[in-house]
C-alpha cells in the first residue's frame, strides 16, 4: 500500500541517509539513572566523628572516591542495617559530593541508632538508598527568608542547609532556632557559631532545656509572615510546633515538617477502632509465611522481624516504596500515610505506617 | 519446563493491557516491573494534601456511552470497564499566544467551527473543509491499517496522509494564529507540523473531537491499578521492584528472562514494554538480528518532558484556568518552539493541565492540582554536571512559570507544593533512553508504513508492545498491548 502514498521516496531517502545511531543505549541509560538515582549505594565509613557524648557523625564515601549523587540540602538516605533500614538526613554540604555525613544521636531504647553508634567503625561497609525526600528548600515557592525549628538530631538537615548557603554563596536569610536538652547535647555548636559570626543573614539561637513556645519563636525570629518554617526533631515536637505557629497566625502551608517515622501509639489516632487492644497479637500471612505480631507494631517492622524485606525508605508513610496489598483482613492505616486515591479502593496500604487489626493476608 | 506461558516486561499501559489480555485468555503470565507501582507513565504520586497526575493530560478515544470503536470496549475486555469513573472535559483546549490569539475550542465539531469563525472571521468554510479532511484521512487510514484493499480506498488518503501537517495547514489557511490553534496537538506527538505526517495529526484531532477528551477519577493510576487488579484476579503473578536484566535465548529463540536478583524464569514468549534499544540490548546468547540493528540505527530517540507538578491553594477560577487544558505558546512559530526543546533556553510553549475544572479528586476542596509540561530532549541536560543539576532544574522551571503567568497571573503566590521532573527523572522512572515519553521521534519516517517492529520483532518468542514499537500516548499503547497479546494467543493456538 505504501507505494500509493505521495512523498514516500523522499521519506525513504531520508531514512537511507541518516547517520546510524550506534550508541549503547543500555549502558548510557543505566549511567544516567545511576548518576542521580541509584537504587543502592555501596559506601565505606571513612571516619567517625564524635559530636557529643550521645552523637556521632559517620562520614561515608564511595570505595573508589568518586563523587556521590547530587542531593538537595535536607534530603535523606535510607541506611540498611541489621535486617531493617532507617532514613537518615545528610548533614554534610551538597557542595561537597565526595562524601555524605550522617549524624546519628542515640535514641533511648532505640534499636538502630544505638546499633550504629555501638558497632559502626571506620572501614566498615554500609548500603544506602540514593538521596530522597521533599524536605528541602524549594526556590519556586519557599522564598529567600526562612526559619528552621530544630530539636536534637533534627539539626542534621539544618546543618546541611546552612552549609549549602555558605558553600554556594546563596543570598538566603536563614534563622535556626535550635532546642537542646542541655549545653553538652548541642550538635555542631562550634561550626554553627563560627558560621553565624561573620554572616548577618545566618542567625543561630540556642534554646536550652526549654520548649520552643510561640513567645520564644516570636521574640527570636520576629514576624513570620511570608517566611517558610521548617520543623525537624522528635515526634512530640511536631504537634507542639504546629500549635505554636498557628497561635502566631502562621499559615499551615508555610510550615514544612520532615518525615518522622511511624506513630509510636497508633491507638491514639481518632480512627483506631474503639476497644481494640494494640498489644494483642494477630496472625500475619505474607510471602508464603505466617507469624504472630502485636497490632501496635507497624507491618513493615513485623515483616522485617520475620526476615521479609519489602522495599522501604522513609518509613513514615510518604515515599510509598513499602506499598503492599491487603488481600484479607483489616489494617489501621495511620494518618501519616500518603496513599493514592486509588489505593484504598484496591486494598493497598503503606506497610511502614499500617497496623494489623485482624488476621491478615498480604501480597508483597 | 516452562515456569510461565508468557512473561511481560514492564507494567506501562501496553504491558498491563498485554498481561491482562494474556492471563484472561488463559495464558499463565508473569508481569515484571522495575518500579514499585504499576503504570509506567500512567501513574501518580502524593505531595502534602495533593496527589499529582504524572502523565495523563487528556485521554482520547473513550467516547460517549454506547459509541462504537471506543476505548470502552477495550476496557470491558480487560475487565475494568465498570471500575473506572471517567470525567469528561467539555473543551478540547484553550490556546493562547499572548497578544495574538486566545481561543477556547469546544469538544464538539459544530461549536468549534462557530468559535473559530468568531475568533478568525471569514474562515468558516475553510475550517469545515479542513475538519472534513481530518475525518476522512483518519477513517481511511484506519481502514488501510486494517487491510482494506487499496482500490477500495479513496486516494485522498494517499495525497494527504504523509504530507507534512504544515503543508496541509498552509493549504487551507492564511492566518498564522488559526493554523497554530488547529495544529497545537502536535505537541502531544512531539514533532512540529513541518515534520509531522498529516495522518498522525488528523488522527489525534479526530480522536479528541469525535470521542471527546477525558480524565479518570483517581487519575491514570486508578486505571493502571484496575488493570493490574483484573490481571491478578485472573490468576496472574506480578513482581514489582524487579527489573529484567536479560532476555534468555537458545538457538535464536526466546527461552525466558533473568531478573536483577539473578533468578531465571522460563517461558516461551516474552512481551516487552521496555524500549526497543533496551529490549534488544538485553538479548543474551544471540546477536541482534541485522534487520533490527539496521532499522533501529535509523530511528531517533524521542523527546522527553519537563514537568512541574503543582498543588495550588486557590480554585481554578481564582487562578484563571477556565479549561482543563490550556496551551500557551509565546508565538506561532512551531519550528522555533521545537528547536527550543534541544537546549535549556527559556521555555517557549507550555501545556497546562488543570485537574480541578472537572475534578479528578487529587486536590482538596478550594485547591487545585495543575501540571505544566514542556517537551524537551534529554541531551539538553548533557552539559549540566550533576553538582549543578538541581539549580539548573529550578532555574528552568521558573521559565515555565513565566510563560504560564500569561494565563494565570500570580500563580506563584498560590503554590503550596511543587515538584519538578526533568528528562532525567523520566529516564529514572521509565528506564527509557533519553527519558523518551512517546518512544522514537514520531516524524514522517515513523509510523506503520515504514516501521513494523510490532508485527515483526525478528526473534521468535519476542513480542514488542508500547510507545517504542508503535505510536506513543495512552490510547495507542493500551490498544497495542491488547493487540499484541491477542496475536500471541492466536499463534499459540495455531501451534497447538
Ligand atoms: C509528562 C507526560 C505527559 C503525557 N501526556 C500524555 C497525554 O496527555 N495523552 C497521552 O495519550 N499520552 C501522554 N503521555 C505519553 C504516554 O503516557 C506514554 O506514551 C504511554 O503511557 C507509554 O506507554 P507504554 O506502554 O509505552 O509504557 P511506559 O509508560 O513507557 O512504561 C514502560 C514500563 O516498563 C518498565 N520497564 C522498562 N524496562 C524494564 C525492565 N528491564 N524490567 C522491568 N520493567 C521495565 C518501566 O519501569 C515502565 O513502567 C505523556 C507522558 C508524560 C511523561
Ligand atoms: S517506607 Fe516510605 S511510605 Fe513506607
Amino acid at each position: 500500500m505504501r507505494h500509493l502514498y505521495d512523498g514516500v521516496p523522499d521519506i525513504l531517502a531520508e531514512i537511507e541517509t541518516r547517520a546510524p545511531d550506534t550508541s549503547d543505549h543500555l549502558a548510557e541509560t543505566a549511567r544516567i539513572v545511576d548518576l542521580h538515582h541509584p537504587r543502592r549505594l555501596a559506601l565505606t565509613v571513612a571516619e567517625v566523628i564524635v559530636e557529643t557524648p550521645t552523637t556521632r557523625t559517620f562520614r561515608l564515601r564511595r570505595a573508589d572516591g568518586e563523587d556521590l549523587p547530587p542531593f538537595l540540602a535536607g534530603q535523606y538516605v535510607g541506611v540498611f542495617t541489621d535486617g531493617t533500614s532507617r532514613p537518615l538526613a545528610i548533614s554534610s554540604s551538597p557542595a561537597r559530593l565526595d562524601h555524605y555525613d550522617l549524624t546519628v544521636r542515640r535514641v533511648p531504647g532505640g534499636r538502630i541508632s544505638n546499633h550504629l553508634i555501638d558497632t559502626l567503625a571506620a572501614g566498615d561497609q554500609v548500603t544506602t538508598t540514593g538521596p530522597m525526600g521533599t524536605f528541602h528548600h524549594n526556590p519556586l515557592f519557599h522564598g529567600e527568608d526562612v526559619v528552621f525549628l530544630a530539636g536534637g538530631s533534627g539539626v542534621a538537615p539544618a546543618m546541611s542547609m546552612i552549609r549549602d548557603i555558605v558553600d554556594h554563596g546563596l543570598d538566603r536569610r536563614f534563622h535556626l532556632l535550635y532546642g537542646s536538652r542541655d549545653e553538652q547535647d548541642i550538635i555542631f555548636r562550634d561550626e554553627l557559631d563560627r558560621i553565624a559570626a561573620g554572616r548577618p543573614r545566618i542567625r543561630i539561637d540556642h534554646v536550652i532545656g526549654d520548649l520552643l513556645t510561640a513567645g520564644t519563636i516570636r521574640d527570636l525570629a520576629g514576624p513570620l509572615e511570608g517566611r517558610m518554617v521548617y520543623v525537624c526533631g522528635p515526634q512530640a515536637l511536631y504537634p507542639y510546633a504546629l500549635e505554636q505557629l498557628t497561635a502566631l497566625g502562621h499559615a499551615r502551608r508555610r510550615v514544612r515538617f520532615e518525615a518522622n517515622g511511624a506513630p509510636a501509639r497508633p491507638e491514639e489516632q481518632a480512627h483506631w477502632p474503639a476497644g481494640v487492644d494494640p498489644v494483642e497479637e494477630v496472625i500475619v500471612t505474607a510471602g508464603g509465611r505466617s507469624f504472630r505480631s502485636p497490632r501496635g507494631r507497624p507491618l513493615l517492622d513485623a515483616l522485617e522481624d520475620h526476615g521479609i524485606r519489602p522495599e522501604a525508605a522513609c518509613r513514615s508513610g510518604e515515599c510509598s516504596l513499602c506499598r503492599v496489598r491487603v488481600v484479607k483482613g483489616r489494617v489501621h492505616t495511620a494518618e501519616e500515610a500518603r496513599l493514592r486515591l486509588s489505593d484504598e479502593r484496591f486494598g493497598y496500604t503503606h506497610s511502614c505506617v499500617a497496623y494489623p487489626l485482624t488476621d491478615l493476608d498480604l501480597d508483597l | 519446563m516452562s515456569d510461565f506461558d508468557a512473561i511481560v516486561i514492564g507494567a506501562g499501559n501496553a504491558g498491563l493491557s498485554a498481561a491482562a489480555t494474556l492471563q484472561r485468555a488463559g495464558a499463565r503470565t508473569l508481569l515484571v516491573e522495575r518500579h514499585n507501582v504499576p503504570g509506567g507513565c500512567a501513574t501518580s504520586f502524593r505531595r502534602g494534601r495533593y496527589e499529582f497526575e504524572v502523565a495523563l493530560h487528556q485521554l482520547s478515544g473513550v467516547g460517549l456511552e454506547g459509541q462504537a470503536f471506543s476505548l470502552r470496549g477495550l476496557f470491558d475486555s480487560l475487565g475494568v470497564g465498570d471500575k473506572l469513573e471517567f470525567v469528561q472535559e467539555h473543551d478540547l483546549y484553550r490556546f493562547k499566544v499572548p497578544g495574538q490569539v486566545d481561543v477556547t475550542l469546544p469538544a464538539d465539531r459544530a461549536a468549534a467551527i462557530e468559535t473559530l469563525e468568531e475568533a478568525f472571521p471569514g474562515n468558516r468554510s475553510r475550517v469545515e473543509k479542513f475538519l472534513d479532511l481530518v475525518s476522512n484521512v483518519t477513517i481511511l487510514q484506519i481502514a488501510a491499517m486494517r487491510g482494506t484493499s487499496p482500490e477500495q480506498i479513496d486516494p485522498v488518503l494517499f495525497r494527504y496522509g504523509l504530507r507534512p501537517s504544515k503543508d496541509v495547514l498552509d493549504e487551507h489557511f492564511d492566518d498564522p494564529g488559526l493554523k497554530a490553534a488547529l495544529g497545537v496537538y502536535w505537541t502531544y506527538l512531539g514533532q512540529p507540523p513541518s515534520k509531522l505526517a498529516f495522518q498522525d495529526l488528523a488522527l489525534t484531532l479526530f480522536a479528541y473531537l469525535e470521542f471527546k477528551p477525558w480524565h479518570i477519577r483517581g487519575g491514570s493510576q486508578a486505571m493502571s491499578t484496575a488493570i493490574l487488579d483484573s490481571f491478578l484476579a485472573a490468576g496472574g503473578q506480578v513482581r514489582f521492584n524487579t527489573a529484567v536484566s536479560a532476555i534468555l535465548t537458545e538457538g535464536g529463540q526466546v527461552l525466558g528472562v533473568r531478573l536483577d536478583d539473578g533468578a531465571e524464569v522460563i517461558a516461551p514468549d516474552v512481551v516487552s514494554n521496555a524500549s526497543l534499544p533496551i529490549t534488544y540490548g538485553m538479548l543474551e546468547n544471540m546477536d541482534v538480528p541485522a534487520a533490527v540493528r539496521d532499522d533501529l540505527a535509523t530511528r531517533r530517540i524521542g523527546v522527553s518532558g519537563f514537568a512541574l507538578h503543582m498543588g495550588l491553594d486557590a480554585t481554578p477560577a481564582e487562578l484563571g484556568f477556565t479549561t482543563s487544558t490550556t496551551f500557551v505558546n509565546l508565538d506561532t512559530d512551531d519550528d522555533r518552539i521545537h528547536a527550543s526543546w534541544h537546549s535549556l533556553e527559556p521555555a517557549r510553549g507550555v501545556c497546562v493541565s488543570s485537574y480541578d475544572v472537572a475534578p479528578i479528586g487529587f486536590a482538596p476542596a478550594g485547591a487545585t492540582h495543575v501540571s505544566l509540561v514542556t517537551l524537551q530532549y534529554a541531551h539538553a541536560w548533557d552539559g549540566v554536571p550533576p553538582s549543578d543539576y538541581h539549580r539548573a532544574k529550578f532555574a528552568y522551571a521558573q521559565t515555565l512559570l513565566d510563560v504560564v503567568e500569561h494565563v494565570a497571573p500570580g500563580i506563584r503566590d498560590a503554590i503550596e507544593e511543587v515538584d519538578v521532573a526533568t528528562p532525567r527523572t523520566m529516564a529514572r522512572y521509565l528506564g527509557h533512553p533519553g527519558g523518551a515519553i512517546y518512544g522514537y521521534d514520531q516524524d514522517r519516517t515513523e509510523g506503520w508504513l515504514f516501521r513494523d517492529s510490532e508485527r515483526r520483532p525478528h526473534v521468535p518468542g519476542l513480542h514488542l508492545a508500547g510507545s517504542w514499537a508503535g505510536m506513543g500516548g495512552f490510547q495507542p499503547t493500551l490498544e497495542a498491548g491488547a493487540r499484541v497479546a491477542r496475536r500471541l494467543m492466536r499463534r499459540k493456538e495455531s501451534v497447538r
